[in-house]
């Protein structure tokens, strides 16, 4: 159908054999001469002012270069405007066990942590809260001293008039459902080198050049900019092959702060690599949250209202926090047609390691409150639970009551398509005991239709430069952290331009080198950096096309650019397309261009005008006539697509939106209540598949996390200790636990995205918990309210249902109505008493004036 | 996280392995296959002076049968293929993957071939040992976890501290033996082979355990287990290994059971239990034999019943705690089912 020649082809991703031979090098693979190694001195409190830091007996360890503190960089900094919180380096107090107190500087790891034992922190114990619900009620020792009963933000919303739909509704379900905490597990740990120039006469320090493992190099170069009161042009970010993000690099991760400080300390570089557990104490993953959802609906399935309360267990800093519990009301929108919302968010601060963004951002724990109550009234009405869904689709160009502008929508294919393939309509409700189908959707936005710093500068912006020799040089800030957006650069401007994909080199993510992207999060970079790129290329294009037209005697709109060719629409060149074709890859290196340019001219001053040129030609031609051949394309989204007016009205819009249906195949064993997914059938509408193999990669993955979030990941708790602060002990789903997935693309070719295209790397991760829980439900009759759904979860339910002989297998606590949180996840339950670190801790002293984390 | 810094001593005979520990004992630790050792040397849990590379040790690696009659002992995959006449030898070193892989012991002593396929993952296995396996230190989350994170949350009694997070107010460690191979050993009547200065001597497995999270094994810091011994009146005996975890690779068992049991041969097939060993693991200090249970079933066919009546033995005989993920209750209650299944399934 489509006649493109490069995107819509399964595309190997082009760094794919570095990755894949060892070859390629991510940040801890670098090493400059001098260099020194970072470790950093971890809060063992949760809540703790600190009164004294002793660094001298560990600066006169044989091996210490320096010992940085808070107040070498006292500057704040965090993501967020509104959130600029925290510090390199505590500056008088902690807030979480494993904050950041101390960097020393030394010639090896080993020496570095010998010397971390040799600082004396002088601290003051506080109070500290752990439940987000308790946390609310504090009168003093708040964690910020800014943030009144730890609250870091609250939003009230209204649209319609939700009283009067739950009126008209004729059934209404109300629950509350909890998720548990869960974070990337991204499998390179976080690294940072930095490195200053030296004055060689003076030995002051000059520009500064970081390497960091990011999803967003030009925000650390802001942040970095703030903190060490230096001009963004000082300083250059480079951000090397990253193994992953999930939303744990796309933020300013402390290190990236931290090493720089080292390094400006110590006047010689210094690199840190996170352990796996501190990676897991720098977190920013997806909080631990409360929904308590009401939804009303009609008995023809229609719904007429939902009411959402909110609680997210924020950890202490705010991170993305206010973004967090903003996307979890606003995206209550724009998946179906809901009249009448009411929204109350509140975004906790807890003494436990900062959530942030991760995949899916927001969405998708109230995504599984949502499909799971969806699901019951559907069974409430005696509606088919993929009915009642389709029962309710936007009918797309629209804007939905909460001011989300929504043009491709590819949910009623996506719907159609699971149900077709997983048999649906034939197997729902009539497999063995034991064995259940579910069905859950999902959507996420294709780019933040507003970016987190206020401004009206352009969201990506990708400059092209073509050599004599025919050779393409993309520069884009776009960041690759496994997704293939270096890919997906070099398919759009090689589809634009007409020219072979290994003409194209990409030069990505380096500040000094490459215009501003935003970076690699929300799911933006195939919407917005792919228009920036493709604007860039047309750009290139109509230059080549005028120089091209002159030659060949006609004009620019006469040409067509394909297969390493631009010819004359119609003409007949079969024949010379495929010898530039064969010939085009291996023509590099300067005198070899120039040699071809010599004899080019000599054969086209024989020949005369004629009816197609190779693209070599073509950029010869066109150097020749315009200097240099370079365009510039940037991006930023249109007006109508920025939101409603209301305060928190920027986030959630979006340019464009994905849609995601899944069914989900379980097996439940009833005697252990172990859950087994059998198969997952997965469809996404992402616009277009540019490179159908990387989004069939995007949808597999997500299903694959959400899966881990359904049933096995979880970061537990003990007085705010992280229990299980490794890959040991939180479970990430082996291969051995992977599904069969189907993932079945659906196209529906947005009006702006580049060739229609929208994003595919997270609005599937949120079909997925819900699919499940659903599924369990119709295998054997249990409704899990608390996620992950452990098998003493599910067993527990399960023995509750039959009303056996109870056995208390989850710590009191009813997996299908849970109340209240508890301090640790629940699979693991402590009956001890811990280790009494917190004499202070309410949880222990049951002092009646403050609130704390009552276990 | 480093690796504290040590001195690698790498033998190449048992004899010169026995000299060196004696010379360093108490300041040395053992490394078979590393695979625990490593990480729990990074999270400072051991900061010993020397390290003794057993793998330069090549006697013993490897599964050894006496071939009907002849003096030699052979490797396994060279032996006839008829059941072992005497006791089959396995090295200490010999991987886990090579027990798994191996078709004599398959065919002849299933439970441990199920057992050894269930440790970790595949890379592991192909790094760890028997010998490492049936030594394995005995886990709990307080106590695996980063010198950082211990000292944040205060030593326990079994690294620097002197209370149990676990059971507090108690003196005794419950930090769970996690090892796989072990109860399949135990139903197998197992024997192991200690070398120390003095000579070998050999202990019936089953001794080897005294349940103590500390001191979880019989071991003085100057001996070695050197080989493990199956008895020729084990071979035969169907075999089941059933696993409890989160994941179906890389985990410790959460609570495990091995089932090893003899029928009756008659002219027409198999009839009654003659004689049926079941041991857990996972949910105490050491790995257990159940008692009673040959009593209970010997001369029986196996019903629903009779399996769910082991379970509860096996339920009773669990003291699970907070040393792992899953609830104790739940993993009680999994090893009461657990158990009901391994039985029917060696039954059927």
């Amino acid at each position: 159908m489509s006649n493109f020649s490069i995107i819509g082809k399964r595309t190997a991703l082009i760094d794919a054999a570095e990755k894949t031979t060892g070859s390629g090098k991510y940040t801890d693979d670098l090493s400059v001469s001098g260099m020194l190694i970072g470790k950093i001195l971890h809060s063992r409190y949760p809540h703790a002012r600190i009164r004294s830091i002793d660094t001298s007996r560990a600066e006169k360890l044989d091996g210490v270069v320096a010992v940085a503190i808070g107040k070498d960089a006292p500057n704040p900094f965090g993501i967020l405007p509104v959130g600029h919180d925290e510090h390199a380096l505590a500056l008088d107090k902690v807030r979480y066990v494993g904050d950041n107190v101390a960097c020393v500087v030394a010639t090896s790891e080993a020496v570095a942590e010998k010397a971390l034992e040799l600082i004396n922190v002088d601290y003051e114990v506080l109070p500290a809260y752990f439940d987000p619900e308790e946390s609310m009620k504090a009168q003093a020792d708040f964690i910020h001293e800014n943030k009144r009963g730890n609250l870091e933000k609250d939003y009230h919303h209204i649209f319609g008039d939700p009283e009067k739909g739950f009126a008209e509704s004729d059934q209404i379900a109300e629950a509350r459902f909890i998720a548990g905490e869960v974070t990337h597990a991204a499998m390179e740990p976080h690294s940072t080198l930095a490195s200053f120039e030296l004055d060689p006469h003076t030995g002051k320090t000059g520009r500064l050049t970081v390497w960091s493992s990011t999803q967003v190099p030009y925000y650390l170069q802001h942040k970095l900019s703030l903190v060490l009161e230096m001009p963004m042009q000082q300083i250059r970010v480079i951000k090397p092959l990253v193994g992953g993000g999930f939303g744990g690099k796309s933020e300013v991760i402390p290190l990236e702060i931290i090493a720089a400080v080292a390094a400006r300390k110590a006047k010689a570089p210094v690199k840190i690599t996170y352990t796996r557990e501190e990676v897991f104490w720098a977190h920013r993953g997806r909080p631990r949250t409360i929904i308590d959802l009401k939804t009303g609906v009609r008995n023809d399935g229609r719904i007429t209202a939902v009411k959402a309360r909110v609680v997210q267990d924020g950890g202490a800093y705010c991170s993305y926090g206010v973004v967090t519990i903003l996307y979890s009301g606003a995206l209550l929108g724009a998946l179906y047609d809901i009249p009448n919302i009411q929204y109350d968010g509140y975004r906790v601060l807890t003494n436990k390691p900062a959530c942030g963004a991760m995949r899916g951002h927001g969405t998708v724990n109230v995504r599984f409150a949502f499909e799971s109550q969806l699901d019951e009234l559907a069974g409430t009405i005696g509606m088919d639970p993929a009915e009642i869904r389709q029962r309710n689709l936007l009918k797309p160009p629209c804007i939905t009551v909460n001011g989300l502008r929504v043009q491709s929508y590819g949910l009623p294919a996506c719907i159609e398509k699971t149900v077709e393939r997983s048999g649906w309509k034939r197997r729902k409700g009539k497999l063995p005991r034991g064995r259940g189908l579910g069905i859950a959707c999902s959507h996420y936005v294709s780019g933040a239709a507003n970016s987190i710093i206020r401004s009206d500068m352009p969201h990506s912006t990708v400059n092209i430069k073509i050599d004599r020799d025919g050779g393409v040089v993309v520069y884009t800030g776009a960041s690759e952290i496994g997704q293939g957006s270096d890919t997906m650069v070099a398919q759009i401007a090689a589809e634009a331009l007409g020219c072979s994909l290994s003409r194209v080199h990409v030069i990505a993510a380096d500040t000094d080198l490459t215009p501003i992207d935003i970076g690699s999060y929300s799911s933006r970079v195939t919407f917005m950096n792919g228009n920036a790129t493709l604007r860039a290329a047309n750009e290139v294009k109509k230059l080549i096309a005028a120089a091209a037209a002159k030659k060949m005697n006609c004009t620019p709109e006469d040409l067509i650019f394909r297969e390493d060719v631009v010819k004359k629409r119609n003409a007949q060149v079969a024949g010379e397309a495929a010898h530039a074709a064969q010939e085009s890859p291996t023509v590099s290196g300067r005198v070899e261009g120039q040699i071809l340019r010599g004899s080019l001219q000599q054969k086209r001053k024989e020949e005369g005008p004629k009816e197609s040129m190779s693209f070599e030609e073509a950029v010869v031609a066109a150097i020749d006539f315009h200097g240099a051949l370079t365009g510039t394309g940037s991006y930023a989204p249109p007006p109508e697509a920025r939101g409603g007016k209301h305060k928190g009205g920027g986030v959630g819009p979006s340019p464009a939106y994905s849609y995601s249906a899944q069914v989900a195949e379980v097996g439940v064993d009833e005697e252990t209540g172990e859950v087994t997914v059998h198969k997952v059938w997965a469809a996404h509408d992402c616009g277009r598949a540019l490179n159908p193999v990387s989004v069939e990669g995007q949808i597999i993955g997500s299903v694959w996390m959400g899966m881990g979030q359904a049933l096995t990941e979880e970061m537990v708790w003990k007085d705010g200790m992280l229990m299980n602060p490794g890959l040991l002990e939180y479970r990430s789903p082996s291969s051995i636990e992977s599904p069969d997935v189907e993932p079945i693309i659906v196209e529906s070719i947005d009006p702006e995205g580049p060739f229609g295209a929208k994003e595919c790397s997270e609005g599937s991760l949120a079909a997925t918990i819900p699919a499940i829980a659903n599924a369990i439900y119709d295998a054997v009759g249990v409704r899990l309210h608390e996620s992950p759904f452990t098998p003493e979860r599910v067993l527990a339910a399960l023995r509750a249902k039959k009303k056996e002989k109870t056995l208390n297998l989850t710590e009191g606590v009813d997996p299908t109505s849970p109340k209240r949180f508890r301090e640790h996840g629940g699979s693991l339950c402590f009956k001890g008493k811990g280790p009494q670190r917190h004499a202070l801790d309410p949880a222990h002293t049951h002092a009646p004036a403050s609130a704390g984390g009552a276990d | 996280m480093s690796l504290p810094e040590f001195r690698l001593l790498r033998p190449h005979t048992v004899d010169e392995a026995i000299a060196v520990l004696a010379q360093h004992a108490g300041n040395i630790r053992v490394l078979a296959g590393g695979t625990d050792l490593i990480p729990s040397m990074r999270q400072k849990l051991f900061e010993p002076e020397y390290v003794l590379d057993l793998r330069g040790i090549a006697e013993l690696r490897g599964v050894r049968v006496r071939d009907l009659g002849r003096g030699t002992p052979l490797l396994a995959k060279e032996a006839r293929n008829g059941a072992p006449t005497s006791e089959v030898e396995i090295g200490a070193l010999t991987p886990l993957s090579a027990i798994e892989r191996s078709s004599y012991l398959c065919e002849h002593y299933p439970v441990l071939t199920e057992a050894a396929a269930t440790v970790a993952s595949p890379v592991i296995r192909n790094m760890g040992t028997i010998g490492g396996n049936i030594c394995l230190d005995t886990r709990c989350l307080w106590y695996n976890q980063s010198l950082a994170w211990r000292k944040g949350c205060g030593f326990c009694i079994k690294k620097d501290g002197d209370l149990c997070h676990v059971a507090p107010g108690g003196s005794k460690c419950w930090a769970a033996f996690s090892g796989d191979t072990p109860p399949a050993l135990l139903c197998l009547n197992a024997e192991i082979e200690i070398a120390g200065v003095n000579g070998t001597r050999r202990m019936p497995l089953r001794e080897f355990y005294p349940g103590d999270g500390i001191n979880y094994r019989k071991l003085p810091a100057n001996e070695l287990v050197t080989r493990v011994f199956l008895p020729a009146e084990s071979a035969g005996y169907r075999g089941i290994y059933r696993k409890l975890r989160v994941r179906g690779s890389i985990d410790y068992p959460l609570a495990a059971v091995a089932v090893a049991m003899k029928r009756t041969s008659s002219g027409n097939g198999v009839g009654q239990v003659v004689e049926a060993r079941i041991a857990i693991t996972a949910v105490n200090p050491a790995p257990t034999l159940l008692m009673g249970v040959s009593e209970l079933l010997a001369g029986k066919n196996i019903d629903e019943t009779l399996a769910e009546a082991v379970g509860g033995i096996a339920a009773r005989t669990a003291k699970p705690l907070t040393t792992s993920a899953l609830t104790p209750e739940y993993r009680r209650e999994m090893i009461r089912v657990f158990t009901k299944r391994a039985v029917l399934a060696a039954w059927n």
